[in-house]
């Protein structure tokens, strides 16, 4: 037995679905598996697979892309029932958030709204450390206090957990709810949702606005069910918003043959320019790290880092190579203060934190600084950029650690790598193209 | 491209140089080399004639003290260390039918060499095989010619365990039945085939019951011990 509430907008994968409050609901069923000619195409995660390859003893089928919410197989059915809205109705505004917007996120949220309000797809390009929460928030009230269900998901648990404290802090009178993967609490109907992306699988025409953030190099090479998802968990007239920071070529060609519709913010809310990125090539970078060695071109750079006082961040390719990069900087800066810090690090955020805090001068890492954190005057350095590990998008954002605070707005962005490879070009090219264009739309000063 | 189907990265298909001076004909494995070099197969000639496990000695220590039932014997293929219990859940517990196919080769040599009779797989009870859709054990052994010569016993759930006699416990404590007449297996060797081999005793209930059918000999063969 289910309370109806629990279904609003969801769809539940079952033989069959009993209703504690039936009454002046209509129970919605779909087959959970389109069985095609040679295919069979998922109705939860949009993957099709060939039938050959999935099919089960008594000629049945199951999909393999979506285990993690339970095997969904050619004999079961998804169970929803229709978005009522049944929400608080708000008697003032909504938004206590109380911050102002430039000029530039003015307009960029007012587009938004816009869009909203339409009920159409649209895609938000705004560069690292532009404000894009805040530029929401405009939006946002708008359709909360018209009674409207709200999603915000992004395909990283840790950029949840960071948006969902500003969110209760902005829109303090709605009820939400955060969604992921691991979460200790059960799901709850609240009007506005902040999940995982991958959450998107279990909702059906539930948001009337959802917003996607974080997404890289749209459309979603890495993971082709996103858009399905997005845009199954909306409603058919519901609004689409995606954010990226790093629009890829595909983005532009789209845009150039208006198939869809995009807001530029290419500079930062302090109005200075991003960082370049600086490139050096190196020798052999590889075979210097595994002696636990660092190529003179990097150690010649940092000498020059420590005389100046700057503290920085180290990007490296492998958590192996984190005690590697950590002994030869004991070995040529013994008093340098520094810490390293990687993905399954039980004491990331501590360490994290150390450098917040100025107690270290160097933090070396692994990619999953990425993106997430924000840390005061610092400059960063990569090791081996042009490992493949290091996507278009991941060295943009790290690019974007520098100058994010408005004090601060500048540092140094220095690659080493044994060639320019072609990702490492073209988040160059990423990089200057945003700042010509906020020169053109004189977002920027000359710098 | 092919992905393997454990790691989930790119998986080569690198044939060996006697293949393909031999024009054969193989099909890809469905894992790549990383993941399959992380199992650990347990040669014939180390492993324990009880039950199965690497051993140097003839019998393990445990197999030495519980000699009372040392007429069956256990070949194992694999250890069950965390890549495998990893496999297993990926297998069985996510539902993921298309691994039955990783260790088909190694299944099928196995019961070439160990020269039964009769093949019969040890059966799963009615509500997992409708909930996983497939006998995992079964999967392993596509291609080869097995009898379903046992079937799960429905547990009488409507009386309690401490409600029953000592004799009813022991009763119950047998989760199998034939499925087939006793004289199928009259006077011959039975190869039993089972994905774990954890305490045994799955497996032991199975080859009494074969015994007293008259099977002149019972052995058994599971993916892995641990
Ligand atoms: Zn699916
Ligand atoms: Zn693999
Ligand atoms: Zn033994």
């Amino acid at each position: 037995m289910i309370d109806a509430e629990q279904l609003y907008g969801r769809q539940i994968l079952a033989d069959e679905v009993h209703l504690n409050n039936a009454q002046g609901v209509q129970l919605i069923r779909r087959p959970a598996l389109a069985i095609q000619d040679r295919w069979v195409l998922c109705q939860r995660c949009g993957q099709r697979t060939l039938k050959k390859e999935v099919r089960l003893p008594g000629n049945k089928f199951y999909c393999p892309h979506c285990f993690q919410l339970g095997r969904v197989t050619s004999d079961q059915w998804l169970w929803s029932l229709a978005e009522p809205n049944l929400f608080m109705p708000i008697a003032s505004s909504p938004l206590s958030w109380r911050g102002k917007l430039t000029p530039a996120q003015a307009s960029c949220s007012q587009q938004v709204r816009q869009y909203f309000a339409a009920g159409r797809t649209h895609l938000l390009w705004a560069v690292t450390g532009a404000g894009k929460t805040e530029m929401l928030f405009p939006g946002i009230q708008w359709a909360l206090s018209h009674g409207l269900r709200v999603g915000i998901a992004s395909p990283r648990v840790d950029v949840c957990l960071e948006l969902a404290p500003r969110f209760e802090a902005a829109f303090k009178s709605i009820p939400q709810i955060v969604l992921y993967g691991d979460m200790s609490g059960t799901y709850e109907y609240r009007q506005l949702t902040i999940c995982t992306t991958h959450q998107l699988l279990r909702f059906y025409h539930a948001f009337d606005v959802l917003v996607i953030d974080e997404v890289d190099a749209f459309p979603f090479a890495a993971d082709p069910g996103l858009s399905f998802a997005a845009e199954q968990a909306k409603k058919e007239s519901g609004a689409l918003l995606y954010l990226t920071a790093t629009p890829s070529r595909e983005l532009q060609r789209q845009e150039k043959q208006n198939r869809l519709t995009v807001s530029y913010l290419p500079a930062r809310y302090h109005g200075h320019a991003l960082p370049e990125i600086k490139v050096k090539t190196t020798g052999n970078w590889r075979k210097r790290l595994n002696q636990n060695h660092l190529p003179g071109k990097v150690n010649r750079t940092l000498s020059q880092l420590i005389m100046k006082q700057r503290r920085f961040l180290i990007f490296v390719p492998h958590v192996n190579d984190l005690p590697r990069v950590e002994t030869a900087l004991k070995k040529q800066f013994p008093p340098l203060k520094l810490a390293t810090v990687h993905a399954t690090d039980p004491q990331r955020h501590e360490k994290v934190q150390w450098m917040r805090d100025q107690q270290i001068d160097c933090l070396i890492t692994t990619t999953i600084l990425e993106r997430g954190v924000t840390f005061s005057d610092i400059d960063v350095i990569v090791i081996g950029a042009d490992d493949q590990v290091f996507s278009t998008a991941a060295l943009v954002q790290i690019a974007g650690r520098v100058g994010r605070k408005a004090d601060f707005p500048s540092g140094l962005v220095q690659f080493f790598a044994d060639s320019q490879t072609k990702v490492i070009r073209e988040a160059r090219r990423q990089i200057r193209f945003v700042n010509r264009k906020a020169r053109q739309e004189k977002l920027i000063g000359d710098v | 491209m092919q992905t393997c189907l454990l790691c989930h990265r790119e998986n080569l298909y690198q044939p060996t140089l006697w293949q393909l001076l031999n024009f054969q004909t193989v099909s890809q494995s469905p894992v790549c080399t990383g993941c399959w070099q992380t199992f650990e197969p347990i040669p014939a000639d180390q492993a324990c004639q009880g039950c199965g496990r690497r051993s140097a000695e003839k019998k393990c220590p445990d197999c030495q003290k519980w000699q009372a039932d040392s007429s069956f014997s256990n070949r194992a293929l694999y250890t069950y260390n965390a890549p495998l219990k990893r496999y297993m859940s990926q297998y069985k517990f996510n539902g993921d039918y298309r691994l039955r196919r990783v260790f088909q080769g190694q299944f099928q040599q196995a019961v070439k060499t160990l020269q039964a009779d009769l093949i019969v797989p040890i059966p799963i009870n009615q509500s997992t095989r409708k909930q996983r859709g497939f006998n995992q054990v079964l999967g392993f052994l596509e291609g080869v010619e097995t009898l379903a010569g046992l079937a799960t016993v429905q547990s009488d759930k409507s009386v309690p365990q401490s409600a029953k006699t000592r004799q009813q416990r022991l009763l119950t404590a047998q989760p199998f039945k034939l499925n087939v007449d006793e004289e199928v297996f009259r006077k011959k060797r039975v190869l039993l085939v089972d994905d774990i081999y954890t305490t045994g005793r799955t497996i032991r209930h199975a080859a009494e019951l074969l015994i007293g059918a008259g099977a002149r000999e019972v052995i058994g063969l599971t993916l892995a011990h641990g």
